[in-house]
């Protein structure tokens, strides 16, 4: 059995081969992300029967816990590790043929440490260790959003930078307060002794570490960046960003709230913060002209909805918030992918100018019907076993609260289905202004596009394919002394 | 007093930590915004060693061979602090490369001009 | 109105923080894992600095994540700078004066003998990789201030980087396959304490980290340099 550390160790040597690599061809450059997150999905994928059973906890530096640093691969670590390395592959792909100007051979190399990062959010047991590769994750898409040259990416880049740095900043005043008071860095050994400690500071550590993680995470009201970021940056770390960099995020507050504070009193008021910027993303985005931006306020209301369907915090809807989060990775990266080509190919980014799409560019147009129609819970797509199985868990609680809720859910998947549904009329009812031929995107690019919808149809249809692993995910992350037996023993 | 006298690192720290925030909140030139980033990492870097100091506590050295563990500051907080320090240069780093652009690109270091991006 | 704003963030951030520490008391031995480090450092891994056997013993994988950060940003800076479309060459900026010019001359070999005593000496006194690196990027400093048209090699720069930043990586990959069949495990014999060749890997990783962190601030300064003229 290999060691998850691999996982993050070979990704990394290899991003520090790109600049080399690069040196003697230029193109070759770009094959080395494709080697990186090849070789993470064969291991991720290849750990995950291992990891399901008994989850894999690696001490770095052969010393015992809690003095080491711990990995920890069970479940949720390493399925959501094989979902970046998955969506990192499709997307590196798209990028052969999609990033041919400018600097590329530091695209290549920021997009292969971007996913170093999120796999090391996702697969660490210590706290200061997750704010290293957090922030490996947040510099890099910070680099990344300015990469094309132009005016917005600037502006874009600049105000995601200055809110993220000051979440980070919070993040890190919130670690040292836990250290204070702790004594150790170890997230086990921190939950062993939470009961030791007052509640009242703690409290305080942890309202700072959610706000510093939930800048990332894209929580309303820490979400100001996402809509310029999202829709400035190239198509590709768009995909990237709203697929990868915000889930993972929302992890990250996850695994704090859940394993590391155990709080159940925060989590009513997650539920709220969740229904709350499920509300503010669908209604923005139906306010919408500029496509990406567009897609960029539905991110943050789908973020919305996987909040409202964790912090519910029973199994169930815990497995339904997992099966949003990978139902809208896959859906949303192929959007965007999608677009990227339209958009290029149009020269606009309003959705006006996508009239006719769908006769020059027929498979794009067909990509991003499906990535549309999952995204909203239409069977059968992905979207729609995701969505029934949060709805279905809330309504299990008791509650009219909780009907309430539910209703208001639903109002906002009408309000997505309708400005989608406006999208779809206008790529294919509505004839293009200049009669152009049909010129499709390039053939590389509309593979990586199809992994997606093959990948989208094929859980839609048997969500049982990955069911029985999301359920243990979400029973790992419920079960607080669980995960401290594995790692202390 | 003694309560200040006990306290001034701690003090100190979060005045470091307040200054900055409050430029971040507050100021609208880019390159003062990127300073009160500074001030605000400086200030967070010393919270966290103060957290970690003992009294009477010396460097975690062990330069003679006469010195005892028992006399000893944290080695944690200032390993921490080490990387916080190395993360914080390199945002800055990035910042300033994005001011150099954005005057370029606009003629101007005013964040209040940066209003392409809107609803 | 930004201003009663933030006066209000910040008081309730005040009051939250003050809250919180008031459970540290200022001084007190609060830590579980620091004195297991300052006991057992010189055995565990034979460095005389418990700070570096904790950075790079204990808490290496940190070091590797911090290497990659400010890796991430000077790639970072290069993108953002190329894309803005180069710099104007530095040809307005009048030449250095004569202290400056014999300065950098007797200078420049003395600082990077520093940084690298620094770097190398990680493990005995206080100093390590970054604090060496960011010595010997001054000195690249001094050079580019005293001389304004001299230039290092970018190609140079970059594969020093490159390839330091391997070592690294490899060190720890060796640990996996050697020694404690672990990552980062030491798997050099850790010699007598407080001499030069001892702490099995620590030394190896500090001048591999030094000369990083040194050509990566160096090949930034050279890249901000050149933009702003």
């Amino acid at each position: 059995m290999v060691s998850p550390v691999v996982l993050l160790a070979v990704p990394l040597g290899l991003a520090l081969c790109v600049p080399l690599v690069g040196m003697a061809s230029r193109k070759a450059a770009g094959f080395v992300p494709v080697a990186a997150s090849l070789f993470n999905l064969v291991v991720s994928v290849g750990l995950l029967p291992d990891a399901l059973e008994e989850p894999i906890v690696a001490n770095l530096g052969g010393f015992a816990p809690p003095f080491a640093i711990t990995l920890f691969a069970g479940p949720v670590g390493v399925l959501l590790s094989a979902l970046v390395a998955l969506a990192g592959l499709a997307v590196s792909l798209y990028a052969l043929s999609y990033i041919s100007e400018g600097p590329t051979i530091r695209y290549h190399t920021l997009y292969t440490l971007l996913l170093v990062g999120a796999t090391g959010v996702v697969l660490t047991g210590d706290v200061f260790n997750l704010f290293v590769f957090f922030e490996i994750l947040c510099i890099s898409s910070y680099a990344l959003v300015a990469y094309v040259g132009d005016r917005a990416g600037t502006e874009a880049s600049i105000k995601y930078l200055i809110q993220g740095a000051l979440g980070s900043a919070l993040l890190l005043i919130g670690i040292g307060l836990l250290y204070g008071l702790f004594g150790t860095l170890n997230m086990a050994d921190i939950a062993a002794r939470m009961g030791s400690v007052d509640p009242g500071p703690v409290f305080v550590a942890m309202v700072l570490i959610i706000t510093g993680l939930g800048v990332e995470a894209a929580i309303f009201p820490l979400n100001a960046w996402l809509p310029d970021a999202h829709s400035s940056a190239p198509s590709s770390i768009s995909a990237m960003l709203s697929g990868i960099a915000i889930e993972v995020g929302l992890y990250a507050v996850v695994r704090m709230v859940f394993t590391v504070f155990g709080a159940s009193s925060m989590l009513m008021f997650l539920v709220f913060m969740g229904l709350l910027t499920l509300l503010v993303g669908e209604l923005c985005a139906f306010a919408q002209s500029n496509i990406k931006r567009m897609l960029a306020y539905s991110s943050i209301g789908q973020m919305g909805l996987i909040v409202f369907a964790l912090a519910l915090a029973t199994v169930h809807s815990v497995t339904g918030g997992l099966f949003q989060l990978v139902s809208h990775t896959l859906s949303k990266a192929l959007l965007f992918l999608a677009v990227g080509y339209m958009v290029y190919r149009s020269g606009s980014m309003e959705i006006s100018s996508l009239e006719g799409m769908g006769r020059r560019m027929p498979l794009t147009s067909f990509a991003f019907t499906v990535g549309a129609f999952s995204l909203v819970g239409l069977p059968p797509f992905i979207g729609f076993p995701s969505k029934f199985l949060i709805v279905r868990s809330a309504l299990a609680e008791q509650g009219v609260l909780l009907q309430v809720l539910v209703g208001l859910l639903l109002a906002a998947t009408v309000v997505e289905g309708a400005y989608f549904l406006r999208v779809i009329q206008t790529v294919y009812f509505k004839k293009g202004r200049q009669q152009e031929a049909r010129r499709e995107a390039p053939a590389v690019a509309l593979f990586s596009m199809f992994v997606f919808v093959v990948l989208i149809v094929v859980i839609g249809v048997y969500p049982n394919l990955i069911s029985n692993a999301l359920e243990s995910g979400a029973s790992e992350l419920l079960e607080r002394a669980d995960y401290v037996r594995s790692v202390l023993g | 007093m003694s309560f200040l006298h006990d306290y001034v690192y701690y003090i100190g720290a979060f005045g470091l930590v307040a200054v900055g925030l409050l430029i971040l909140l507050v100021k609208r030139n880019l390159i003062k915004l990127i300073i009160g980033l500074s001030i605000l990492d400086t200030g967070v870097n010393m919270l966290l060693i103060s957290v970690g100091y003992i009294t009477g506590g010396t460097a975690p050295i062990f330069s003679r061979p006469g010195l005892s563990e028992g006399g000893m500051v944290d080695p944690v907080p200032q390993a921490l602090v080490l990387t916080a320090i190395v993360i914080g240069v390199a945002i800055l780093a990035l910042a300033l490369g994005l001011a150099v652009r954005f005057y370029k690109n606009c003629g101007t270091l005013d964040l209040r001009t940066a209003k392409e991006l809107k609803w | 109105m930004r201003l009663a704003v933030g006066l209000i963030l910040l008081a309730v951030i005040g009051v939250g923080i003050a809250v919180s520490l008031g459970g540290i008391p200022f001084g007190a031995p609060k830590t579980v894992i620091g004195d297991h480090y300052v006991d057992s450092a010189r055995d565990d891994t034979g460095a005389t600095n418990v700070v570096t056997s904790v950075v790079v013993g204990y808490r290496a994988f940190d070091t590797l994540g911090e290497v990659t950060v400010l890796f991430v940003a000077a790639l970072g800076l290069g993108a953002v700078l190329a894309a803005a479309g180069g710099g104007g060459g530095r040809s307005g900026v009048e030449p250095a004066s004569l202290i400056l010019r014999v300065g950098n001359a007797f200078l420049f070999p003395l600082i990077l003998l520093f940084g690298a005593y620094i770097f190398s000496h990680g493990h005995l006194t206080p100093g390590g990789g970054f604090q060496g690196g960011a010595i010997i990027a001054s000195a690249f400093l001094l050079v580019y201030l005293s001389s304004p048209g001299k230039r290092i090699s970018a190609t140079r720069a970059r594969a020093t980087e490159s390839l330091s930043g391997l070592v690294f990586v490899v060190v720890g990959l060796l640990g996996l396959t050697l020694g404690a069949h672990n990552f980062l495990a030491n798997f050099l014999p850790k010699g007598v304490p407080n001499t030069l060749f001892s702490a099995g890997i620590i030394p190896v990783v500090y001048c591999a980290i030094g000369l990083k962190v040194g050509s990566e601030l160096a090949g930034v300064v050279d890249g901000l340099m050149e933009e702003t003229g």
